[in-house]
């Protein structure tokens, strides 16, 4: 068979399984109809999920377009659920890309700044190793009392997490550039700036791809963990504040939601980087 | 790159390797006295919370904490995460070498695996405590569940790099099917596996934490938890510099494990990681 008619095979076998696990899971909210509390299917099959726990969204929405929140006496309603899922969205994506974004470049920029010499390389190569050790989400509190549970405070904690990851990435992948390269370059006549735009910049970009998209699931991960300890708005706030009410239709829907979100971002995220380093040969 | 033990002897020893740690310590120190205590203690006084309360913690008793010491919470913790990496790697690396060999299992589990490895697995917590309740159970479920799709992910793909004719030549100099994946199955995947091992390690301290931070009786997550209601900047960060150290300790020693178990290794690239 040829590979691409295996790729071919494999995603309708990926489709496959994906409608069984739906279907299993309608089958098992017929199954096994406990409940969390009275009205609230321990297990909601999808006709509850995308009519009743949908509705229920609107809970969450904090007014605009000319409707309502329920706070101010507004009713449920379909608009509303959507519009909140959205605006809750945008709140977690923001705070995902902005802190992806500062701690992207932070920790690109003092990792190449530690690069310059070998003794910064050497200095810093202990505490970056003990700071990436720490563990990152035992940390939200800590950021939480230094920043705030507001915007700032979520974005500085996404951006320690990235750009610590960055940082030592960078270092790293500097550290590999071939001696020859530089010392080509050197010979030609190229300074400290020059080697670093024209040769050290273009050769770490395909080593940092493993980077990136492993900051992506450390950003996705700092995010969630922020919003579950303390948030006014977002995802993770949703789930954390139906948990306390063991609403798990509600939970499983918004789970759903940033299932997708992630796996979106993850392709788009795997598609950009190859393309940004599609002259390189195959590597890392 | 290959060093002797002259070599990595030298490394260890470089001089200006170890000022790294006292530079560090001197940045935090000089932005301490430059910050109220309460937001950043300097570290002299963190080290000696750790000391104070390592043993006995009495004021940790007042927020109803059964196991008022950092060791003990410590101790929890880490039994936590010992055990839930035991289970998971097991399942994870039977897993993935069954899909392996069994086309068929591995066209319905691979789906399911890749989907679970880009999701941030700290998704589950709130489901596991309603699921398990607040007791060890959800913590061990969470951490079991990210090693195991860690090591499912590393152990497949150890299998899938292995030169088929490894076993072809086993094969063929008479090896029973058993013999074949005991022989060159095993030996041939174990250096990925154990360097998957060691990511799920370092990613399992801060799930263990985060899943006593949402709901648990005990643990070093918990003392964190109460202390930030008391905003108690100096106890959190000696928790997390503790924590933190035990992180340290469990990878030097599951990278001595491996240097030792699996001699044969060629150094993983555990570098993006």
């Amino acid at each position: 068979m040829t590979a691409r008619r295996t790729a071919a095979r494999d995603r309708w076998v990926t489709l496959g399984v994906f409608m069984a696990l739906a279907a299993a899971w309608q089958a098992l909210s017929l199954v096994f109809t406990a409940e969390a509390q009275p009205g609230e299917p321990m297990v909601p099959g999808w006709q509850v999920l995308f009519s009743r726990t949908l509705l229920s969204m609107s809970d969450y929405f904090q007014g605009g377009f000319g409707i309502r929140p329920i706070s101010e006496g507004g009713v449920r309603s379909y608009p509303a659920a959507v519009l909140s899922l959205l605006g809750n969205s945008a709140d977690t994506l923001l705070r995902l890309a902005v802190g992806w974004l500062a701690g992207a470049l932070a920790g690109t920029l003092l990792g190449l700044a530690v690069s310059w010499s070998a003794w910064s390389r050497r200095l810093v190569e202990l505490p970056a190793q003990f700071l990436r050790t720490l563990p990152l989400l035992a940390m939200v509190p800590l950021f939480q009392l230094w920043f705030g549970s507001y915007f700032i405070g979520k974005v500085a904690f996404v951006a320690y997490g990235v750009g610590v990851l960055f940082f030592a990435g960078v270092v790293n992948a500097v550290g590999n550039v071939p001696q020859i390269h530089i010392d080509n370059a050197r010979t030609l006549g190229a300074g400290q700036w020059r080697l670093y735009g024209s040769v050290v910049l273009p050769a770490i970009l395909p080593e940092l791809r493993a980077t990136m998209l492993l900051s992506l699931g450390a950003a996705w991960a700092a995010v969630l963990g922020a919003e579950y300890l303390g948030a006014q708005s977002g995802l993770g706030y949703i789930i954390v504040f139906a948990q306390q009410f063991a609403f798990l239709d509600r939970m499983f829907l918004v789970a759903l939601l940033i299932v997708v979100y992630t796996s979106l971002s993850f392709w788009a995220f795997d598609r950009l980087s190859a393309w940004a380093t599609r002259w390189a040969p195959a590597a890392g | 790159m290959r060093r002797g033990a002259a070599g990595r002897f030298a490394a260890a020893v470089d001089p200006l390797r170890l000022a790294g740690p006292v530079l560090l310590a001197a940045a935090w120190w000089a932005m301490a006295r430059a910050l109220p205590p309460s937001l950043l203690p300097p570290p002299l006084a963190v080290l000696r919370r750790v000391a104070a309360d390592f043993l006995a913690a009495p004021e940790l008793t007042y927020y109803g904490l059964d196991n008022a010491s950092l060791l003990g919470s410590l101790l929890y913790t880490v039994q936590n995460v010992v055990l839930a990496v035991a289970l998971g790697t097991a399942l994870g690396v039977v897993g993935g070498l069954l899909a392996a060999r069994i086309a068929l299992l591995r066209a319905v589990i691979d789906p399911m695996m890749l989907t679970a490895g880009t999701i941030p697995i700290l998704i589950a917590a709130p489901f596991l405590l309603i699921w398990f309740g607040v007791g060890r159970g959800s913590a061990v479920a969470l951490v079991v569940f990210n090693v195991a799709v860690v090591l499912y992910l590393f152990a497949r793909r150890a299998a899938a790099n292995l030169d088929p004719i490894h076993e072809a030549a086993a094969r063929m100099l008479g090896a029973t099917p058993a013999g074949a994946v005991r022989d060159v199955l095993l030996p041939g995947t174990v250096p990925e596996i154990l360097g998957g091992l060691r990511i799920a390690l370092a990613g399992a301290w801060g799930l263990e934490a985060i899943a006593e931070l949402l709901g648990a009786q005990q643990g070093i997550g918990k003392v964190i938890e109460v202390l930030a209601g008391a905003t108690d900047v100096e106890g959190i960060m000696a928790a997390l510099l503790l924590l933190g150290a035990v992180a340290v300790v469990a990878d030097a020693l599951a990278a001595a494990a491996i240097r030792r178990l699996a001699p044969w290794t060629t150094p993983a690239r555990l570098a993006a990681a």
